[in-house]
């Protein structure tokens, strides 16, 4: 029988979660090194989007999807430090994720960073959030089209 | 901040894994050799300080204003 804890979030009332559940980011995210664990809770069902709360901070959460969602050819290559770090070969499922940022009462602002994707090692859940030195992946990336028109 | 003064093809150590090697000076230019363990990311401060601000800014998104 599986052991769970209750924790107290800003955003989901408090939450259930098991060992199991729970997602390591060794060096924190960027910026942030003190938020190491996280829990993944699905936005909506059948939403692609999903939040990474962090369990360090209960009134701190991320909005993060799945770039396919809003992306077509979006595949970056993993930086060696990434796949060392996990522990990735070839054949190790990986979940990766784009934060996004949504101006408050702006759905249609957001944003993806495609620059620092979340990525976890579905095995060991380990994570991290890699930075990729890639010019076709910004850091804001608007979703919409109507907002890409006044980026440009 | 320690400041040092290294020459070309001089390096400094840091920690036990960590060498940052001055390849060429060049004009206002200063090309680096870094080497650190595999598992180390190493990047340029500015591409790391926007992931920065991002992550700040992406903190602050609120569950209603979700896309469905």
């Amino acid at each position: 029988m599986t052991t769970m804890t209750a924790f107290d979030t800003a955003r989901f009332g408090t939450i259930q979660f098991g060992p199991e559940d729970i997602v390591t980011f060794e060096e924190g995210l960027i910026g942030l090194s003190d938020l190491k664990a996280f829990v993944l809770i699905q936005h909506k069902e059948d939403s692609p989007f999903r939040w990474l709360q962090s369990l360090d901070e209960g009134n701190i959460a991320f909005l993060v999807v799945d770039p396919a969602a809003y992306t077509s050819n979006y595949n970056p290559e993993m930086p060696e430090s990434a796949t060392t770090a996990l522990n990735l070969s070839e054949e190790t499922p990986i979940l990766v994720y784009t934060v996004c940022t949504i101006p408050n009462g702006n759905p249609r602002g957001m944003t993806l960073n495609l620059a620092g994707p979340v990525v976890i090692n579905a095995e060991s859940r380990r994570a991290r959030q890699v930075v990729l030195e890639d010019e076709s992946c910004p850091v804001r990336f608007a979703v919409f089209d109507d907002q890409k028109s006044q980026v440009a | 901040m320690l400041v040092l003064t290294r020459k070309v093809n001089q390096s400094i150590v840091i920690g036990e894994g960590i060498e940052v090697v001055v390849l060429e000076v060049r004009g206002e230019q200063v090309r680096l050799g870094i080497k650190a363990p595999r598992d180390v990311a190493v990047h340029r401060k500015e591409i790391f300080e926007q992931i920065q601000s991002e992550n700040e800014a992406a903190s602050g998104t609120k569950p209603e204003d979700v896309p469905e």
